[in-house]
């Protein structure tokens, strides 16, 4: 029987399929890894921070504090749609904070040659704490990221969560200060500052300043702590500024012109997609500050749109925001030495530090008016020297103006330093009150946005998530 | 190919060999005398067989050896005569006691309907091409109890999504099983975009099989029913058997050719308005097409003209030109198979080729299968079978849906001034884009024909068996089969297209395969004469490979160079998976007395997708089939001719996809943004990794599905009237599901065993044939399907889980406590008036707290199938009726918030006052609204601020007339004067009509998601579906 022999030989052959077992042990995915250096991790955490941010909070809530005059989808109105809200929340605490704390896990574990890496991680998890609670005030900090012992984190009030960041860039100061010579480098995985430390704990003293500023506005006693920080380094050149490059090439650029070329065409200034808000303005026009010729283009003078107003199609139609910021390799700004000059000034001039406000106010204008003016890597636009000598000097000095004025001053150019930085503008605006804002027409709050409400996400799964307070709410710091 | 096509046709007229063989023909009456037509008359022993024609004649070659012919009819006593001595023989069927139906069950094991203790529908081969669509999944539309069929868009070859008994799973295993002659099917869809954002629905894994090479259909419908299969038919299985070879009556060689051609057009046409022209407040804008918020329309002279600038006056184009724009698609759908078989051997070969051009311009598929189906008698103890088929699908022009890709044309694209002809030519000699409306958006026909949306895709389903009787009751069959699946896809955007103006290409391929064997033992025996047992026990290895390269290039500099070194910025990808699972099982068939029949099953998995601990799993089911008619000796006198309750209770375990339990950092290329403003990696040089953001789970579980079925199979008035009755209930527990946890804890999700899915329903069919005469036979058939989902629990704090995701503020979410929902954002609304709340400062609708809108799925779903026979004339219709179920219409947004259809008329000159709303007075008390809104363009514009998602959420009940075909067969006394043993001409039309729906201005039917996720109930920008008429010829011969 010739084919009962290819049969029996065929179920052989069918049975011989090696062990079960073997056979079921293939399920490790050959393309993922079991553990990667922090310099690959972290330059995923700097991307992605940074993008999701210029296209989630950048070109979708310029408008709140009113440095735009309208944005997509915007929620300016009151309505922070789940979208907006929870997208923001998964990068900050799933994309970002889930993979630094990772990076700084495994820093601890190395030892003190990895103080860099654990100091860096430090940094960016206040920033991002920091950057949590200024949009929802109160977040999980002191049980999050740590889903084994607290699968449901409490949610934190706003002064824990800002004075738990300033702990951790005082932890992050001292790691650096603790840095031994043999070293890992890190100058791959840091986009920032290309591993250099000293830059790192100058941003991370300035960090803590610009958080103490905001506790400060509900409580003084952190004045102290301020004068200290103000002893230490900070950023105060426009060489040290805190950013993260774009460059002109196809995926690797800003998502600000992105989106304009995008969904609409060549370059904001024909396309006409951002115009500048009604105050940043007026603020600029009215004090003829050259900076307004580097952040906007206005050819028949028409102005700002208005504020919650989108510029009508045609060219000539109105102020739109300049191709010199809205272009392909403009960086993402984190922090300017202007803004610690404009600190510095602020708290001379309330008596907390000492020394010459002016002189902190006049170096702040400097430090940013120079910035726009050609120090922002790839400006197209400059100021001369001499013009921005002459404008500084031509404005009235603030002891001219008075106590109130001068801080309104001061506020005033806070404000106008904050742009293209809409987590800091806001924060700006509603610890100063400077300048006031009106709400935008067809708004469903009284006020302008205070806080976001929590994402949709969260509330269904965290059962600690707080209920929503109405959207223009103040929070903790605001007085 | 084609040129092969028509050349296999010539060589088929040339082909009839010549067999010496003995003819036997003869009539089959009914007791009546009435001829019975389409009554198998079959070689027993052998596959040689034939139908009888609408006289009851046939004629069958007998081969040498063989002397009994079996005669079955349904409904009809099966008979079985000796024609060793005669050559002409005239049978009279009794009209049945016995219902001798055989059906293909799990496994492709055949067994009598009697003997089922479950539901399951077969659908024979003519059924799916007697109105052909170009997709075999479509043409079960509205045939089949407890199965529900959605057209997803008009693109050429676009999927279908199938659910059986409703939606079972939350974590996506809603899928049902595909087996084509024993051998499991990938039934893919595989996207290359995201499934939102320029969404192309290239078609899922099934829809390449050739309906003219199916013989029959099943549908496994519970999991008593699949429980051999196991958890890969847990959602229920569709077997699919396909044709053997047979001679013609006269003994040769039997060829077949059937061909269709077809007309495809617009099936909704929106109610577009003529009277306002396009531009915005009123004012005249060339630059605004699709926006026709302008001044009315009444022929006045414009300084520019839409697109070409010229001055002239205003026209009123009717229906906004979409039906010049879309065009007239068509579709030749041929095949041609030759088949002979005597009792040695018998083979098919079969070649079928679909043309289709769609009704986008510059869309068309083309599909070649060559199949060949063949089997040898070795001996009488050894039998083998071999298969194969060869697909060959290429497509063009597959439209996007979706948003966030210029590709997208809706039919929200037209304006009612402007003549879609003014886009002809849509490039210049140097390369360029014309004829835009702006310089920043794009000429359709620009879209149409320089950017392109390829797919090359080759298919081989191969199945070997091998089957071995040692013994007259002890058999053994091994099978092994191959499903190998080769897809590659090219998607393009010419530079110098309006948002992406740099050009850009995506490069996809992927290949797909699947090995399966099964060795199966089957052994029965008769304990008594009145009992007797049916053994069968089997072993089962399958193993899915999934391999996916591709490329994504942007900015480049020759405009149709489409290599790598040509752009600016490539991204590669590459992905791999692989899971293998072994299975054994067994079942056990108890028969008493012919009519009582208790089946248990059992069956035990080893997966490789699971932890080593919990990798093994077993599952049982009992089934049980009694025909009291016959236990009561009931002769059939009295009304009820027959009667069968059936019950079962079938367990199910199932496993999950592969490299789910380790802990990884995965190589990351792109970092995400709002609006799909992706940056890339390596950025600035640099690599990057992330953690995954899933936890791993501990100890995971195979989830385990558990299901009840009772039903009764009913026949009255001498199986007249049928009745067909089943009630389910399935509990899906232990659902691996990755549970969304607090983002807070770093991670989104944990992939856990969690939650239970409850689906209950009940189905009938109802069949019927009112007259049954010489010369008219009319059947009637009434099929209603009803299944509730139930999302009994999810895990403690969950109130929902995500399922799918769109835009605009809509998520379809499992709720606890509920079903498969859209959530979305509603109107703000007076609690005890239900009206919405108006703005007083601007006349606008507030928003309200999101929440969820109702189910997604259909409340019921119903299909009317008629056939009348009138003589040598048949027609067949069917209706299908989905009741309930809701659908978010961003085409019907779009085409209303751009003042495109005639609803949005009303008050079009001045202040638009929105009746409905009240305002709140601020004291708990409300009054009718008092605020007008400047116009009617802000009225209809601002129904979707704030992402309000309510305006848009409609009831998706529809009615549609399906299909009609008309049949006419040329009658025998002519046939016999030809070369032809068979010849019709018929109609046939595919979506003849919409006969009730409550979504406005499209097709309530059609999907964002495409069959591959389970995105129900969200339409955005869909290609439109088509309307298809056509007529076909089939001969044999």
């Amino acid at each position: 029987m010739n084919f009962t022999k290819i049969f029996a030989l065929s179920l052989l052959m069918l049975f011989t399929v090696s062990s079960c077992d073997e056979a079921l042990d293939i399920n490790t995915n050959p393309l993922v890894a079991s553990a990667a250096d922090p310099n690959v991790v972290l330059p995923f955490v700097f991307v992605q921070y940074s993008n999701r941010h210029v296209t989630e909070l950048g070109t979708r809530m310029m408008d709140v504090p009113q440095h735009f005059s309208a944005c997509f989808n915007s929620p300016r109105g009151g309505n922070t749609s789940s979208f907006l809200t929870g997208n923001t929340w998964n990068m900050f605490y799933t994309q970002v904070l889930g993979n630094l704390v990772l990076v700084e896990e495994d820093a601890i574990e190395a030892g003190a040659s990895s103080n860099n890496i654990n100091a860096i991680a430090k940094v960016l998890k206040a920033l991002s704490f920091f950057e949590l609670s200024s949009i929802w005030e109160s977040v999980p900090f002191t049980e999050a990221l740590d889903g084994a012992t607290f699968p449901s984190p409490q949610f934190d009030d706003q002064e824990t969560v800002f004075r738990g960041s300033v702990a951790l860039l005082d932890e992050a100061m001292a790691l650096i200060d603790a840095i031994p010579d043999a070293s890992v480098n890190v100058s791959s995985g840091d986009l920032i500052y290309g591993g250099d430390m000293s830059l790192w704990r100058r941003y991370a003293n300035s960090l803590k300043i610009r958080i103490l500023m905001m506790i400060r506005n509900r409580d003084t006693s952190v004045d102290s702590q301020l004068s200290a920080a103000f002893s230490q380094p900070v950023i105060d050149d426009n060489t040290q500024a805190a950013l993260v490059r774009y460059f002109d090439t196809p995926a690797e650029s800003n998502a600000y012109n992105r989106l304009v070329e995008a969904f609409f065409g060549i370059g904001n200034e024909t396309q006409g997609v951002y115009a500048p808000g009604e105050p940043l303005y007026d603020l600029l026009s009215e004090a003829e500050d050259p900076r307004l010729a580097t952040l906007t283009v206005d050819p028949d003078g028409n102005g700002s749109p208005g504020n919650g107003t989108f510029l009508p199609f045609g060219a000539g139609a109105g102020a739109v925001i300049s191709e010199n910021v809205i272009r392909n390799d403009v960086p993402h700004i984190l922090m300017l030495p202007s803004e610690i000059s404009f600190y510095r000034a602020e708290l001379t001039l309330q008596g907390v530090l000492s020394g010459d406000a002016q002189s902190a106010f006049d170096t702040g204008m400097a430090q940013i008016l120079s910035f726009w003016g050609g120090q922002i890597p790839g400006a197209r636009v400059g100021i001369s020297t001499g013009a921005i000598d002459a404008f500084i000097g031509g404005l009235p000095s603030l002891a001219s103006l008075g106590q109130a004025n001068a801080l309104t001053t001061v506020h005033e150019q806070l404000y106008l330093e904050s742009f293209l930085r809409p987590i800091v503008a806001w924060n700006t605006v509603r610890r100063t009150k400077v300048p006031a804002l009106d709400p935008p027409p067809g708004t469903t709050i009284s006020t302008i946005l205070k806080r976001f409400n929590y994402p949709p996400n969260e509330v269904a799964s965290n059962p600690n998530t707080p209920a929503n307070d109405p959207t223009d709410t103040p929070m903790w710091f605001e007085n | 190919m084609r040129i092969l096509f028509t050349l296999m046709i010539f060589l088929g007229f040339c082909t009839s060999a010549m067999y010496a063989q003995r003819t036997v023909t003869g009539t089959v009456l009914d007791p009546a005398g009435e001829a019975l037509i389409g009554a198998n008359v079959l070689v027993q022993g052998t596959d040689v067989g034939t139908i009888t024609e609408i006289d009851g004649s046939f004629s069958i070659g007998v081969p040498a050896g063989s002397s009994i012919l079996v005669i079955s009819y349904t409904g009809f006593e099966t008979q079985e005569v000796d024609v060793s001595t005669r050559s002409q023989i005239d049978i009279t069927l009794n009209e049945g006691e016995l219902l001798d139906e055989i059906v293909v069950t799990a496994l492709g094991i055949e067994k009598e309907a009697k003997s089922l203790g479950y539901g399951i529908d077969q659908i024979d081969g003519d059924e799916l091409t007697r109105a052909r669509s170009d997709n075999v999944i479509n043409a079960l539309q509205g045939k089949v109890t407890g199965v529900s069929i959605t057209n997803t868009s008009g693109n050429l070859g676009a999927s279908s999504k199938i659910l059986i008994r409703g939606a079972t799973s939350l974590s996506g295993n809603n899928d049902p099983l595909f087996v084509i002659d024993g051998i499991p099917m990938n039934n893919d869809q595989i996207a290359s975009n995201s499934r939102i954002a320029g969404s192309r629905d290239f078609g899922s894994g099934a829809s390449v099989i050739n309906p003219d090479d199916v013989e029959s259909m099943s549908i496994l419908k519970g999991a008593a029913a699949t429980a051999l299969y196991g958890a890969r038919a847990a959602a229920g299985a569709v077997i699919i058997t396909t044709k053997r070879g047979t001679s013609s009556k006269s003994g040769n060689a039997q060829v077949s050719i059937n061909s269709s051609y077809r007309l495809d057009d617009l099936f909704v046409v929106p109610d577009y308005q003529q009277d306002y022209a396009q531009g915005s407040l009123s004012k005249y804008d060339s630059s605004a097409i699709g926006f026709d918020w302008g001044p009315r329309n009444v022929g006045q002279q414009v300084s520019a003209l839409p697109v070409t600038g010229q001055p002239g006056a205003l026209t009123r184009v009717e229906d906004n030109g979409i039906k010049d724009f879309f065009k007239t698609g068509f579709s030749a759908i041929n095949n041609f198979a030759i088949s002979d078989g005597n009792e040695k051997m018998d083979y098919r070969v079969s070649l079928g080729a679909l043309n289709q051009t769609g009704i986008l311009p510059g869309a068309s598929l083309d599909r070649y299968n060559v199949s060949l189906n063949a089997g040898v008698t070795h001996s009488p103890m050894l039998k083998s079978r071999f298969g194969i088929q060869f697909i060959k699908t290429d497509s063009e022009g597959t439209g996007a849906s979706g948003a966030n890709d210029p590709n997208i044309i809706s039919v929200a694209s037209f304006s009612s001034t402007v003549d879609p002809a003014v886009y002809d030519p849509w490039i210049d000699e140097a390369g360029n884009q014309i004829n835009a409306a702006t310089p920043t958006s794009n000429n359709p026909l620009w879209i149409r024909n320089e950017n392109r949306n390829e797919r090359d895709d080759s298919r081989v389903l191969a199945n070997m068996s091998l089957t071995f009787t040692p013994l007259d009751r002890l058999a053994f069959t091994a099978k092994v089969g191959y499903d190998f699946d080769n897809d590659n896809r090219l998607i393009t955007n010419r530079k110098g297209t309006a948002q992406r103006i740099d050009g850009d290409f995506r490069i996809d391929k992927f290949n797909n395969t699947q090995v399966n064997t099964d060795i199966i033992g089957t052994y029965s025996m008769d304990v008594s004469d009145d009992f007797s047992v049916a053994a069968l026990a089997g072993f089962n290895y399958n193993k899915r490979e999934f391999e996916r390269e591709g490329l994504t290039a942007t900015s480049l500099l020759v405009p149709e160079l489409f290599a790598p070194g040509n752009a600016e910025q490539t991204v590669p990808n590459r992905a791999f998976s692989e899971q293998v699972l072994f299975g054994a099982y067994g079942s056990l068939d108890f028969t008493y007395k012919d009519y009582l029949t208790v089946t248990v099953t059992g069956r035990n998995d080893w997966s490789s997708t699971l932890p080593a601990n919990n990798r093994s799993y077993f599952y049982p089911s009992v089934s049980t089939a009694f025909v009291f008619t016959d236990a009561l000796g009931l002769d059939g006198s009295g009304p009820l001719s027959y009667g069968k309750l059936r019950a079962s209770y079938a367990e199910v375990g199932n496993d999950t996809g592969p490299y789910q339990l380790d802990f990884n950092f995965f190589p990351i290329t792109t970092a995400t943004g709002q609006y799909g403003l992706n940056v890339n990696f390596p950025f600035a040089g640099r690599l990057a990794f992330s953690k995954g953001n899933t936890v791993p789970p501990e100890n995971l579980l195979p989830e385990r599905q558990k299901s009840y079925e009772v039903g009764a199979d009913l026949d009255f008035f001498d199986y007249r009237l049928g009745v067909d009755f089943s009630y389910f209930r399935t509990e899906n527990v232990n659902q691996i599901l990755a549970l969304p946890i607090p983002q807070t804890t770093g991670f989104g999700s944990l992939l856990t065993n969690v939650g239970q899915v409850n689906t209950t329903g009940f189905e009938f069919t109802i069949d019927a044939t009112p007259i049954r005469t010489k010369n008219l036979t009319w059947n009637t058939t009434i099929n209603f399907s009803k299944a509730d989902t139930k999302v009994a629990e999810l895990a403690e704090g969950v109130d929902r889980v995500l399922l799918a995701s769109a835009f605009n503020s809509v998520q379809v979410v499992a709720v606890a406590g509920g079903g498969f929902e859209l959530l979305g954002i509603p109107f703000l609304r007076d609690t005890i008036s239900g009206r919405p709340i108006i703005n007083p400062n601007d006349g606008t609708r507030l928003a309200g707290e999101t929440r969820t809108f109702g189910s997604v799925l259909p409340d019921f779903t119903m299909g009317f199938v008629n056939n009348v026979t009138i003589g040598p004339v048949s027609i067949g219709a069917t209706v299908d009726w989905r009741q309930g179920g809701i659908i978010r219409s961003s085409s019907v947004e779009a085409l209303q918030g751009s003042g495109l259809v005639t609803e949005t008329l009303i008050n079009r000159e001045g202040t638009f006052l929105d009746t409905e709303g009240v305002i709140d007075n601020g004291d708990g008390t409300f009054r009718d609204n008092d605020v007008p809104l400047v116009s009617s363009q802000a009225f209809w514009g601002s129904l979707n601020d704030n992402s309000i998602a309510e305006a848009y959420i409609f009831d998706a009940t529809f009615v549609k007339l399906r299909e009609i075909a008309v049949t006419y067969s040329f009658p025998q006394s002519i046939i016999n004067k030809t070369f032809f043993s068979n010849l019709s001409v018929g109609l046939e039309a595919r979506n003849v009509a919409l006969l009730y729906s409550k979504v406005p201005h499209i097709d309530p039917e059609a999907s964002l998601f495409g069959a591959g996720a389970d995105g129900f109930g969200v339409e955005r920008a869909s290609v439109p579906s088509t309307r298809s008429l056509g007529v076909n010829i089939r001969a044999t011969f």
